[in-house]
């Protein structure tokens, strides 16, 4: 399978090569006008420095609050040429955990078709790829995009991105490195779903490859819909690789819609993950892994400033409705219906720059064990993004 | 009006001859083709098959009065022999860590004919570049004032490119009435 990736790379690079080299054979001979001489002046900039950040304070009803620099992330960029660039972000979570959440090296064939390579986003949902938080309401991240789609989900591989300006279209197509069925000791869960198989690239361990796909369409003003795909199997360390149960199969879909029309805004997402033989891997590993996740959530927002200030003042209100649990019995384990949650989420965001909000929220955690008690919480907090 | 001292209007000037551009250039790539595309673009708006363009010059004077940015080689008057078709900008604005290259075609009255995305170098925010959002520009002229999410509607996903782009025409149209005012076109 190594090698069936060794030769996508060398495919897709042969490929990008001969067109560089028949553009600049061209090139040459251009003849310069005005307009040439503008825009051929060199224009990359070199290092790009960026970053974004949230720091958040979480108080539970009836418990003791937390006080969190949630994440802090340093984006870096170089831009070697016009076609070639380097993207990274280094994140410190919880200030004490420090991970490398991007770092890809990208090459622009033309205007609407881009290889890219190395540690990257996959493309699921809204959350795992607009993840800066003044791009999304509440303090804390959509639980679909934790639960369901396990953001921030990253790992190693290739694959292509372009737009289509006429069809108001974006694709991407990846082949990366799927999740551990073991990850330093923690396994798939009920819980969490496939959460902890995330590899993020540390020494991740590969024997299948898998792949993911995402159109976006944007062609009906204010509104942005997204239709993702991921397929594949997780990742077994090479002693267990052929034993029953080692790995499990995933088939993941997600569908994401986003509208804008002047101060009103609503954003939606389905995600639903089919597992297979998770029966075998539930024996093996001693757990409690569905054989179905599903999550879905709405939300609308309102803007109560006027358009025309600089300032945003959105107040908002989700429900989200997920389930670790969504199917069980080809997994062979009992449902827990404390995993099929669902939480209403009311707040505030107060942009009071562009880059710059202060958040506040209330949420209510219900789920669907019988006489469960609702949970509440309140969330404060800022992000940035620059 | 002045006419620049590039070749081509050395040759212009020399032998008095009409410029028929025809910008014939294959290309791949990325900037592929700028000219090809500005040309056609010119072409496909205004309706003609040849053109001839000058490039305006502006003072320094004037410059400094304006908002949006003029180089004395970013402005073109675009006729045939026997009339005035209207005029053409070519501008950057930035995007989220780049910058982006623009073109916006008027008519001879200075009212907006069409806006095209020539060049856009990074992956976020490049979804401006979609012909449905750009032909919210259409038929704006030299009064109006553009506002994000009002009179301009927002991308999710792009925020950044889209203000950058609402404001860099808002710049346009208030630098064009300057001139305009002062008869430079």
């Amino acid at each position: 399978m190594n090698k069936a990736i060794l030769l996508f790379a060398i495919f897709i690079s042969t490929f990008g090569f001969s067109q560089n080299t028949s553009k600049d054979t061209i090139a040459t001979n251009q003849q310069q006008n005005a307009v040439n001489t503008i825009l051929s002046s060199k224009n990359s900039k070199g290092i790009t420095i960026g970053g974004y950040g949230q720091v958040d304070y979480n108080q539970p009803e009836g418990k003791n609050g937390k006080l969190d620099v949630h994440r802090f992330i340093i984006f870096l960029g170089y831009k070697f040429s016009d076609r070639v660039q380097f993207v990274t972000e280094i994140e410190f979570e919880h200030v004490k955990e420090l991970f490398v959440e991007q770092a890809f090296l990208s090459y622009s064939v033309s205007n609407n078709f881009n290889i890219r390579g190395g540690l990257m986003l996959v493309p699921m949902g809204i959350v795992n790829e607009y993840h800066e938080p003044t791009t999304f309401n509440g303090v804390e991240r959509p639980n679909v995009d934790k639960s369901i789609v396990p953001s921030t989900w990253s790992e190693i591989g290739i694959g292509v991105s372009g737009r289509f300006n006429e069809a108001s279209l974006r694709y991407q197509a990846y082949i990366f490195n799927g999740f551990a069925s073991v990850n330093n000791g923690k396994v798939l869960g009920g819980l969490n779903g496939l959460r902890n198989g995330r590899q993020k690239g540390a020494e991740s361990i590969i024997n299948t490859p898998n792949f993911s796909a995402k159109i976006d369409y944007y062609g009906i003003s204010g509104l942005r819909l997204g239709l993702a795909g991921y397929f594949g199997r997780t990742q077994a360390e090479d002693d267990v690789q052929d034993i029953d149960g080692a790995d499990v199969g995933i088939t993941m879909v997600g569908l994401d819609a986003r509208y804008v029309h002047k101060r009103f805004s609503a954003r939606g997402q389905f995600i639903q993950a089919i597992l297979t033989d998770t029966e075998a891997y539930n024996i093996l590993y001693e757990t409690d892994l569905g054989s179905e996740l599903k999550g879905w959530y709405a939300e609308a927002a309102y803007n109560l400033l006027p358009l025309s200030k600089e300032q945003k003042l959105d107040v908002f209100l989700r429900y989200e409705q997920y389930d670790t649990h969504a199917a069980t019995q080809d997994a062979n384990i009992a449902r827990n219906l404390a995993y099929n949650r669902n939480e209403w989420t009311l707040g505030l965001s107060y942009h009071v720059a562009d880059g710059a909000v202060v958040k506040a929220d209330y949420q209510f955690f219900d789920n669907a064990l019988e006489n469960n008690k609702t949970k509440g919480q309140i969330n404060l907090g800022f992000g940035v993004w620059f | 009006m002045v006419l620049n001292s590039k070749i081509f209007f050395d040759m212009n000037f020399k032998f008095g001859l009409i410029l028929f551009v025809s910008l014939i250039t294959l290309s791949f790539g990325l900037h592929k083709d700028l000219n090809k595309k500005i040309d056609k673009e010119i072409r496909t708006t205004y309706n003609v098959e040849t053109y001839s363009y000058n490039v305006i010059t502006i003072s320094q004077e004037v410059v400094k009065e304006l908002t949006a940015k003029f180089d004395n080689n970013n402005l073109l008057k675009i006729h045939t022999k026997d009339e005035l078709l209207g005029y053409a900008y070519i501008g950057k604005a930035p995007s989220k860590t780049d910058e982006f290259d623009y073109l916006i075609l008027f008519d001879k009255d200075l009212i907006i004919m069409k806006s095209k995305i020539l060049i856009y170098r990074e992956d976020y925010g490049g979804e401006i570049g979609s012909k449905r959002w750009l032909k919210q520009f259409i038929g704006k002229t030299l009064t109006d004032e553009l506002v994000y999410g009002d009179n301009i509607a927002a991308i999710s996903g792009a925020t950044i490119s889209v203000k950058s782009m609402t404001l860099a025409i808002n710049k346009l149209l208030q630098s064009i009435k300057i001139l305009h005012n002062k008869n430079i076109i």
